[in-house]
């Protein structure tokens, strides 16, 4: 691994405190959360990665300290889980034929929300965004759905993700504060240990 | 490309702004030194933002020298120099980009402009040929796209993600090529970055696209133009269209491009990208917003 004070950008000397800012900092730009829906979301993966372990490197060397949790992916029962392994691996002909293959009165909510998944994965993000509105409106309470489409109602509210433009004038509804609870959430799981 | 892709002059420091002054001129000999003196006049902002990301990722930093500029010789001009291929791609992508610009504007014009465009054609079609000799995969990209373009706009299905994706796919692999044509700093994993590249110029090039349209959009819909935001109906409400469509695309750029490790010229991109984007957007958007509804 690299030098996890190299990976934090911080110095050898900095304060616990500066550590802890510079760790926040990373956390929430490269929050897998904001790259959901991105074709990048593994290397974004590999950077959280990277950057919590470099963090939990210095918390253990420093404080002898426990290790931290990583992020739980979501692992529901899917109906299908071809798809989902395809669009993963990025083979994206492979999971639109599956998907298409699929006779009219099975296209359940997550077929939809698949199928949105396959479009925002070659970038055609206008139709992924109406596949991911579907889903929603078809299974409002399923978190995997509302955090995608939330996430991208926000990237479509604002052009800085992780650097809102101040007075953008958008309403905070009900799921804006689960995905905030969320993510806070996610970022206390990773520091507990230190 | 469309001009679209500029800085933002207030926001940049002025070693910044001297730095990419320096890239645009750069650009601009490079042109005339690959192709012709004529080729200098198609410069373009958005080609120096091509050969700027490029130099930022180059495993050698530019060197900078002053000389006189060819067209006024009373101003005195800074270069920047590199030993890599950044400057004659991003020379490259210029012609090869107005060649088939220019074959658009022949298809879709009135007669009269058409005899303007039929006659410097030649020197646009030489400038390809001499391009195509050096980097044959430009010219078939570009080539690809206006085809693409084409059947795009010709399609009865065509959605909005459809007509923007021929520019968008242009984009990500002109940008995709910089890792196979450059030598990046050591520290970086030339596949990594060519994906990282990849997806920013697919989101990048989208919004340029989408850009364009928007800009076109009132002209478009009066003369019954193709325009990818007409092919769904939104009445008086076209901004409220146009902004998150906008916003999505600039957002997965930049999100894609912080993934790069760090450039020389980060500062520059990001203002191109947080700042004067969104101002050419903002003041786009605004044309349609102040309309009375009806």
């Amino acid at each position: 691994m690299n030098n996890p004070y190299e990976v934090l950008g911080v110095s050898q000397n900095a304060t616990d405190e500066e550590i802890k800012r510079a760790y926040r900092e990373l956390a929430k730009k490269y929050h897998p959360d904001n790259y959901a829906d991105n074709p990048l979301s593994d290397l974004a993966e590999e950077k959280m990665k990277e950057i919590n372990a470099a963090y939990d490197a210095i918390c253990e060397e420093r404080r002898n300290g426990g290790k931290s949790d990583s992020f739980n992916s979501n692992t529901s029962a899917s109906s299908f889980p071809d798809v989902r392994k395809y669009i993963m691996e990025g083979r994206l002909d492979d999971a639109t034929e599956l998907l298409n293959g699929v006779s009219a009165e099975r296209r359940n909510a997550e077929w939809y929300f698949l199928m949105g998944m396959v479009y925002s994965r070659r970038g055609w993000s206008d139709q992924a965004y109406n596949y991911f509105q579907r889903a929603h409106s078809m299974d409002p309470g399923n978190p995997e759905y509302n955090a995608v489409l939330n996430n991208m109602n926000n990237r479509r509210a604002n052009n800085n993700p992780g650097y809102n433009t101040a007075g953008n004038g958008q309403d905070c509804n009900c799921c804006d504060i689960c995905a905030a609870v969320y993510c806070t959430n996610c970022l206390c799981n990773c520091m507990r240990g230190c | 490309m469309f001009g679209y892709v500029k800085v933002d002059r207030a926001n940049l420091l002025g070693k910044e702004y001297d730095t990419y002054q320096s890239i645009y001129c750069a650009l601009c000999k490079q042109m005339g030194k690959d192709y012709s003196v004529f080729s200098r006049f198609i410069l373009s902002y958005d080609c120096t933002f091509y050969a700027m990301l490029i130099l930022s990722l180059a495993e050698n930093d530019p060197t900078f020298c002053s000389g006189r500029c060819r067209f006024n010789p009373l101003k005195k001009c800074v270069y920047a120099q590199t030993e890599s291929k950044a400057l004659s791609l991003a020379a490259a992508l210029s012609v090869s980009s107005a060649y088939y610009k220019l074959i658009d504007n022949l298809a879709d014009s009135p007669w009269y402009k058409r005899i303007g465009y039929r006659m410097i054609q030649p020197f646009f079609a030489s400038w390809r040929r001499k391009c195509e000799k050096k980097y044959p995969q430009i010219v078939e990209i570009l080539k690809t796209m206006s085809e693409e373009q084409l059947s795009a706009e010709a399609d009865p299905d065509c959605c909005l993600d459809m007509a923007a994706d021929p520019t968008a796919k242009m984009l990500s692999q002109v940008c995709g090529l910089i890792p196979d044509e450059v030598k990046l700093r050591t520290n970086q994993e030339p596949q990594k970055v060519k994906r990282i590249l990849s997806a920013f110029g697919y989101y990048f090039g989208r919004w340029i696209y989408l850009i364009d349209a928007a800009d076109d959009y009132e002209d478009d819909v009066k003369h019954g133009s193709f325009n990818p935001f007409a092919l769904s109906d939104h009445g008086d409400h076209i901004a409220e269209y146009l902004t998150p469509t906008l916003n999505h695309c600039l957002s997965e750029s930049l999100l894609s491009y912080k993934l790069l490790d760090e450039g020389i010229f980060d500062s520059i991109i990001m203002n191109v990208l947080t700042s004067s984007c969104v101002n050419i957007q903002k003041e786009i958007i605004q044309k349609y917003e102040n309309e009375p509804s009806s």
